[in-house]
């Protein structure tokens, strides 16, 4: 059995009177990808909040890579190892494409002050030798031709595919991806389920918060199943859904 | 603005009730820039110019016209409402598809521009009403002329009628809708464009009679006399809740008490020091205005 | 005739760094700062109370040092350093946007209004004096305006140099990532307070530096020369010469301002009334930014991009043909930002 990378106990946050997760936990193994589902209002998106660090939790732990990341800023849980996505994609909108690759690549020494004055021409010729990488790295994602353009001018697919473009560039340890299927055609579905696959393969673990059932089932390993602010059931897929709890949640709840 | 001298108690409740009347019409500008923000989510920096509007209008009428005093305070009052519009079309509404900090420098633009026409027109120096200040009164702790005691009524009346506007007519209604999500709004319904220019109608309005209330009480106006008004009508608005009209209210109160407190333990000249003191602090503390409930973490607009 | 446009285009020098330094918070770090001009001032008035010795009444003022003028410019640029890194911390901690911009607009009349009736401070009302021909003395009256000018020239074409290679560095491109979008910043590890916290510095840095240049152009400084609203000129020439590109500032410090000086020449003031002249210069600044942002926010030359030079072309027409054709890159569209979670 694969280390645990992600590890959530007890996990409560309110937002004034309304309770978002509820006692939740679970646990992520190093190596899986791993699907998390549920009704809306379920609290999946609360937990990657407040396991990303965007929100602070009303109660219990999170140890990412044995680490207790409670309290700490988003930036400081990325430099971790972790990154994850939003509901919409969030592209640097003025930078061109392959620069929005290139930041992805967290190259932070790089990016002193002092450093980037006293040392121009060693970290341009950096770039330049970057640039090759990068470029490969795009083709793979069909963003080669529009690489020196300006992200805005991305259509929304492509934006989606740059957000995956640029999470391979940053080789993180988790990646955590807030419903990636979000109006996206059946096409561009392939192509992110092979994104994840290449995702796995390059080392990292994935979790992926997801309404769309068939492609969690094509994609994970394994499902967790919140409702009501905690998890009430985890498997395969196939064993989950002849559990009547996940069934009964799914049609209570159903406002999809 | 006020005149001061430190220590003795009775002076403090003189000069109180002399900051009561600026305070009352500050007030008045506070919650027209906050109808404005509401209803656009727009920062306006000209808005102090539109206030100078109606002063100027009422002057012009005085002078040119001789009319009486109501039909002054009138004229100011529409001249107001037409500028609000004025900049709501020219302006406002054609840069609603850009960042509020683009629209915000824009309004600076427009502040310059009717800054300046107003000096061209009228001159640097500045210009009187001709008004009569009528006698002194004791009301109480404090010493007001009847000048004064007209103002503030004056203000307490319109605060009424804004709040009727709000609360019991379609328009109110209309707005608060506008200001929470003007798709939606207009999705269901709500004439968003035509809401939106009435509100700045309003805000203009109220702006305009401010500007006739100002130039009545201290007697004289200059063109640049919307620098100050706009500085504390942010201020107010944002310390007290920036889009909400009463929690606005509450704000240009507290921003009265604050400067007439610290205008009588200081020189006259600091209370706009302490002023923006006061909103620095408010923005640091409670981002979203005292009288709000929530903190947001990251204060954007 | 030399004199008067040598006169004009000091000025327009020593307003170039201000304009590098307040594109830097500005344009690549995209928060509006209305309190630059304060730095600005700052720096004036520190550099001539560290220059023309004790005060002597009833003319009040702090410092009164007798120090050379280069080290007191130095000195400045620390303090004006030392100033903006309080009040950076304050306002760019949890301050964005509109509100950031709100804050720094209270905060420069503040000061102003502080400056203006705290007499011990910088004499108030009547200011400081006394800083004359710093550099050279033994000089001829011509020769040392031109000798100064060639200064000044010096200094932009320095600072140009280490602003234009701040701005292509990897922290330059990183400084414009965390201004397009923050949270996606932050995912990817980037510390966004410290990136717009040094950004502040470096440009309120370069507004201390201009303001010892300016100290030794004008030699006297009191509020009247520094009333917050004549700024405006500078942010309207940032929008035409182009936002976050150092060449574009440059080159719009330079139109904008020499252009408007020159036009006023040409606008009729009578002696009666003084204040046409200005008054409409403030008007034309005035639209000449409102149909920047509305037409062109981009700017003449717009913000470069972190490209690979191949199948870019960067020929003089082109910018001609591309304006016509393709949507302009800045129009500063609202990007909507959503909520970060939506209860899933």
């Amino acid at each position: 059995m694969s280390a645990a990378l992600l590890e959530i106990e007890s996990l409560s946050k309110s937002f004034g009177g309304v309770v978002a997760v509820s006692d939740c936990t679970m646990t992520i193994r190093e190596g899986s990808v791993v699907g998390l589902i549920g009704p809306n209002g379920a609290g999946k998106s609360s937990v990657i909040d407040l396991v990303s660090g965007f929100e602070q939790p009303s109660s219990g732990s999170v140890r990412f890579a044995g680490v207790d990341v409670v309290g700490k800023r988003p930036d400081q849980i990325s430099r971790m190892g972790m990154i994850r996505t939003f509901q919409t994609p969030r592209e640097w909108r003025d930078l061109s494409v392959l620069d929005n690759v290139r930041v992805g690549r967290s190259d932070l020494e790089r990016e002193s002050l002092w450093r980037s004055l006293t040392s121009a021409r060693r970290l341009r010729r950096q770039d330049s030798i970057d640039t090759e990488e990068l470029r490969e790295l795009m083709a793979h994602y069909h963003l080669d031709e529009r690489r020196n353009d300006r992200a805005v001018g991305l259509s929304g697919g492509q934006k989606r595919l740059l957000e995956f473009a640029r999470i391979a560039s940053a080789k993180p340890r988790l990646t955590i991806l807030d419903e990636p299927m979000g109006g996206v055609n059946p096409v561009l579905g392939e192509r992110i389920g092979e994104a994840i696959r290449e995702l796995k393969k390059a080392g990292s673990t994935v979790v992926v918060v997801e309404h769309n059932l068939p492609f969690v089932e094509k994609t994970c390993d394994e499902v967790m199943v919140m409702d009501l602010g905690s998890v009430i059931a985890q498997g395969r897929f196939d064993e989950l859904r002849d559990n009547k709890r996940v069934v009964d949640a799914y049609l209570g709840n159903d406002d999809e | 603005m006020l005149r001061s001298v430190s220590g003795d108690m009775s002076i403090f409740w003189i000069s109180l009730g002399m900051g009561l009347a600026v305070a009352a019409i500050l007030a008045l500008s506070a919650v027209a820039f906050t109808l404005e923000y509401a209803v656009s989510n727009v920062v306006n920096l000209a808005h102090g110019e539109v206030l100078t509007i109606g002063a100027y209008a009422a002057y012009v009428s005085d002078t040119n016209f001789h009319q009486s005093l109501y039909v002054c305070a009138i004229i100011a009052t529409v001249f107001g409402a037409l500028a609000g519009m004025a900049l709501n079309f020219g302006l406002i509404e054609r840069f609603r598809n850009q960042k509020p900090v683009s629209t915000l420098i824009a309004t600076l633009g427009a502040s310059l521009i009717l800054q300046n026409l107003l000096l061209i027109g009228f001159g640097g120096a500045s210009v009187s009403y001709g008004f009569a200040q009528g006698s002194l009164l004791h009301v109480g702790p404090f010493l007001w002329t009847t000048l004064t005691i007209r103002v503030m009524l004056s203000a307490v009346v319109v605060a009424g009628l804004i709040y009727i506007l709000l609360q019991r007519t379609r328009l109110g209604k209309a707005l608060r809708a506008v200001s929470q999500n003007r798709e939606l709004a207009q999705v269901s319904g709500i004439p968003a464009r035509s809401v939106v220019m009435q509100t700045w109608a309003v805000a203009g309005a109220i702006s305009g009679f401010a500007g006739f209330l100002y130039g009545e009480t201290i007697g004289t106006i200059t063109p640049t006399i919307g620098n100050g008004f706009l500085l504390l009508s942010i201020t107010a608005a944002v310390g007290g809740g920036l889009g909400r009209p009463y929690a606005t209210l509450g704000g240009a109160v507290v921003l009265g008490l604050v400067m007439s407190i610290a205008g009588t333990y200081t020189s006259s000249a600091y209370q706009l020091v302490f002023a923006f003191g006061f909103l620095v602090v408010m923005l640091l503390i409670k981002p979203n205005g005292m009288f709000v409930r929530g903190r947001a973490l990251t204060v954007r607009a | 005739m030399l004199q008067y446009w040598t006169a004009i285009l000091t000025e327009a020098t020593i307003f170039g760094v201000l304009a590098l330094g307040i594109d830097m918070i500005w344009g690549w770090a995209g928060d509006f700062d209305l309190s630059a001009y304060a730095y600005f001032a700052l720096g004036v008035y520190m550099t001539i109370i560290m220059t023309v010795g004790k005060a002597k009444a009833p003319v009040e003022y702090v410092l009164g040092w007798r120090l050379p003028y280069l080290l007191a410019v130095v000195i400045a640029v620390v303090v004006v350093v030392a100033f903006a890194s309080i009040i950076g911390a304050i306002a760019l901690r949890n301050l964005r946007d509109v509100y950031f911009s709100i804050t720094t607009f209270g905060a420069v009349w503040a000061i102003y209004y502080l400056v203006e009736n705290f007499t011990p401070l910088f004499n108030g009302y009547n200011g400081v004096f006394g800083l004359f021909d710093p550099l050279g003395q033994h000089l001829s009256y011509n020769a040392y305006h031109y000798f100064f000018f060639a200064f000044c020239l010096l200094v932009l074409f320095l600072v140009y140099l280490l602003v234009q290679r701040l701005s292509t560095s990897p922290f330059g491109r990183m400084v414009r990532a965390v201004r397009d979008d923050e949270r996606a910043a932050s995912v990817y590890g980037r510390n966004v307070f410290w990136a717009k916290y040094r950004t502040y510095l470096f440009g309120a840095g370069l507004a201390g530096l201009s303001g010892g240049l300016f100290a030794a152009y004008i030699g006297a400084f009191n509020p009247l020369d520094w009333k917050p609203t004549e700024i405006f000129v500078l942010y309207a020439a940032i929008l035409v010469g182009g936002r976050g590109n150092p060449r574009g500032v440059v080159l719009g410090s330079f139109i904008v301002y020499v252009g408007f000086v020159e036009m006023t020449r040409y606008i009729p003031s009578p002696a009666a009334r003084p204040e046409l002249g200005p008054a409409l210069r403030q008007i034309l600044i005035g639209l000449l930014i409102i149909l920047m942002l509305k037409f062109r926010p981009s700017g003449l030359l717009p913000e470069r991009l972190g490209t690979d030079g191949t199948g870019v072309r960067r020929s003089w027409r082109s910018w001609l043909t591309r304006s016509r054709r393709l949507p302009d890159p800045r129009h500063d569209d609202v990007a909507p930002d959503p909520a970060i979670g939506v209860e899933s």
